[in-house]
């Protein structure tokens, strides 16, 4: 077991190509769980490939415990890779696909028999082990895949979205079994996937990446209570978080938003001493879903809306709610947060009016076209800078780890 | 009149049977179809090796003798007793066994580059591979029959093997590219990871997984080779330096044709096609890449 860490690590393409990874320094410790998540593009899955030696350095150098590895061939890194599509050898039945690694690096036979049998018992699969990977299920060959990198017993696993070609079932299933056999194993693991759900829920620590940069790197918990940028703040949640321009008038102790105004506490403003900076400037509000509640019985600012559409979802119901505010135009956001036009809106009404998700409990009767006041606590609001993006630090939390405007 | 009007069949039924019956029959019009052209197709090779059976007396009789209805094996002894027989079939063999595992070699090596390696002019390179096979061999054969003498190589086994390769490699190339294409390329990524190195992942892994292309291109290879006749009859003048299909071509004389030991001597050069045909062809086995990869 080995820790892997990235020091300024840069990935260019031949051909004028914007780089895929830029400047990425990460370091995923001794049996710790990373993710790499980011939009489709960002970079996540060539920085895996790096550590795999599947793709060259351009520039930086990768270290798997105290090795610097750059230019090392795959087979001599000592780590295992499950793919995306699982890359089965489809001449070879699941012992043999099992026991391949172990065969190249010459263990003795009995000791592979032992060892492929044992990964077999414990990953079920003990009766196909004469089977070809084309007569086993889509979550038969994705156990094959893991059992392939867990017997081999190497320093560090990589993942490339091994869940994402299950179904939705099976996908839930696996990723607490990943997670329970990376805790029991205690292998480093660099685990890539697209599904901030999955990062979310499988890391120790997640680390989110856009156009080939580093944004954040923290827990998940962590991550979802401080985004340190809007990018990080619209990616990370589902459903996402709300957001849109707000103003902060003179003094600094209070927001306006739209016609209403969201007085800031004392504490708020104590704790975020680059606040006054702002006073009369406008900045990206952001609050999340369940923070936002039906103001009867909730102290806090209110803000005046209209019910666009209510989604029940059993245990709770999402509500759209228009408000007059401005919406947040940034090239940063995840699409998933921008802001679709409401259905009934004349133009003007679409310059200043935001869709608002809330999280409601499920008793309220609430219906579409219905008048709504929510209540939003300004203790819970997340403010960044509208030119950088950047989270406005507070003092607990004075810049967010590893965070990229 | 009532029971009658009672046993009366509802209109529906025959309305349900007509199109199942027309199908029926549409379908049995397909099959005689189809049988027609199997027996179009099966004859000559039929009477072929029927006559080779068959004396003279009963060859050249007005009324065709379907069956040899006195089988003689005396065409047989007589086509190998033929002069040349025996410098024709080792010629053969030189030339289709060379060209096969030349072609297999080269064209494997050429069909990696073009499937897994980027590189300055691929694509008009792969559309130039399909086009050079448009050109027919007609128009082709006088220019080639001059470069050829003047590089000394007429009549030589070398010349013609030489000839067969460029006529072979364009398909065999193109045939296993698509297969070479058909595994991808994370089961190489993932043999490197799991310890072997590029040359392993590619022995271990790449080449059973193209087994079956590259018995595809062995047998066009073979067929093509061993069946050619324009240019060795073009090419080799030297009877003991002919192939057997020119060799056949010697039953023709001036003063006639020797049909007997001609139909002898056809389906003793049939058969190695068809040893060869069934040696190989259980290992196409199309589809091997199945389960792969999640399809």
């Amino acid at each position: 077991m080995a820790e892997i860490r990235f020091v300024d690590v840069s990935k260019v393409y031949g051909g004028g190509h914007a780089p895929a990874v830029r400047d990425l320094n990460l370091e995923v410790g001794e049996g710790e769980f990373v993710v790499l998540v980011g939009p489709s593009g960002c970079g996540k899955t060539t920085a895996l490939r790096m550590v795999a030696g599947l793709e060259e350095i351009s520039a930086g150098e990768i270290r798997i415990g105290d090795r610097v590895v750059n230019e090392l061939a795959p087979r001599d890194r000592d780590i295992a890779m499950v793919f995306q599509n699982y890359a089965l050898y489809p001449h070879k039945t699941v012992y043999e696909n099992l026991a391949f690694g172990l065969r190249m690096r010459k263990v003795p036979k009995a000791e592979q028999r032992q060892r492929v049998e044992e990964i077999a018992r414990v990953l079920g699969l003990g009766e196909m082990l004469n089977r070809r990977p084309a007569h086993l299920s889509g979550g038969q060959r994705q156990r094959v895949a893991m059992g392939r990198a867990i017997v081999r017993e190497p320093k560090a696993f990589l993942m490339d979205e091994p869940l994402s070609n299950l179904d939705a079932k099976l996908r839930v299933q696996m990723r607490a079994e990943i997670a329970r056999i990376q805790q029991t194993l205690k292998v480093t693991t660099l685990y890539v996937t697209h599904d901030q759900v999955e990062a979310m829920t499988m890391g120790d620590r997640v680390a989110v990446m856009r156009d080939g940069l580093l944004q954040q790197v923290d827990t998940p918990q962590r991550l979802y209570d401080a985004p340190g940028n809007l990018f990080v703040a619209s990616f990370v949640g589902s459903p996402p978080m709300n957001l849109f321009e707000a103003e902060l008038d003179r003094d600094g102790s209070r927001l306006v938003v739209g016609s209403s105004h969201v007085d800031l506490p004392r504490d708020v403003t104590a704790e975020r001493p680059g606040l006054r900076a702002y006073a009369g400037r406008r900045l990206a509000v952001g609050i999340r879903p369940e923070e936002v509640r039906e103001a009867s019985g909730w102290d806090g600012a209110r803000l005046r809306g209209r019910i666009l559409l209510v989604e029940a979802l059993g245990a709770e119901q999402l509500v759209h709610i228009q408000i007059a505010a401005t919406p947040l135009e940034r090239a940063d956001l995840v699409d998933a947060a921008g802001q679709p036009p409401g259905p009934s809106l004349g133009v003007e009404d679409l310059e200043r009016s935001v869709t608002l998700l809330g999280r409601f409990d499920r008793h309220l009767l609430l219906s579409p076209d219905e008048a709504v006041e929510v209540a939003i606590d300004p203790r819970l609001l997340h403010l960044f800078d509208l030119e950088t993006g950047l989270a406005i630090p507070t003092v607990d939390v004075p810049v967010a780890a590893g965070v990229v405007a | 009149m009532s029971s009658v009007t009672q046993i009366a069949p509802t209109p529906v039924a025959p309305v349900v049977t007509r199109p199942r019956s027309r199908r029926r029959l549409h379908k049995a019009g397909w099959n005689a179809l189809a049988l027609a052209v199997l027996l179009v197709m099966v004859f000559p090779v039929y009477w072929m090796v029927s006559t080779a059976f068959k004396p003279g007396h009963d060859i050249l009789s007005y009324t065709p003798q379907w069956f040899p209805a006195h089988p003689t094996l005396s065409n047989f002894t007589d086509a190998m007793h033929q002069q040349f027989f025996w410098d024709a079939v080792k010629n053969s063999l030189i030339v289709v066994s060379i060209v096969v595992a030349l072609s297999l070699v080269l064209a494997f090596l050429a069909a990696l580059a073009l499937a897994k390696f980027n590189f300055y002019g691929r694509g008009p390179f792969i559309v130039i591979i399909l086009g050079v096979q448009m050109v027919p061999l007609a128009a082709l054969i006088i220019p080639l029959y001059i470069m050829m003498s003047r590089l000394g190589q007429v009549d030589k086994l070398s010349g013609v093997i030489v000839m067969y390769l460029t006529f072979v490699l364009p398909f065999a190339v193109w045939t296993l590219r698509g297969f070479l294409l058909g595994v991808p390329k994370e089961l190489e990524e993932s043999a490197m990871v799991d310890g072997t190195t590029r040359f392993g992942a590619f022995v271990r892994i790449l080449l059973p997984l193209v087994g079956p292309g590259l018995v595809a291109t062995s047998i066009f290879a073979f067929i093509q080779a061993w069946n050619e006749f324009i240019i060795a009859y073009v090419f080799l003048h030297t009877p003991e330096k002919q192939t057997l299909m020119v060799w056949l071509a010697s039953f023709t004389t001036l003063r006639g044709t020797d049909w007997g030991p001609l139909m002898a001597g056809a389906t003793l050069c049939s058969l190695p096609v068809i040893v060869f045909f069934l040696l190989v062809q259980r290992r196409i086995a199309f589809g091997l890449t199945a389960g792969a990869v999640k399809g």
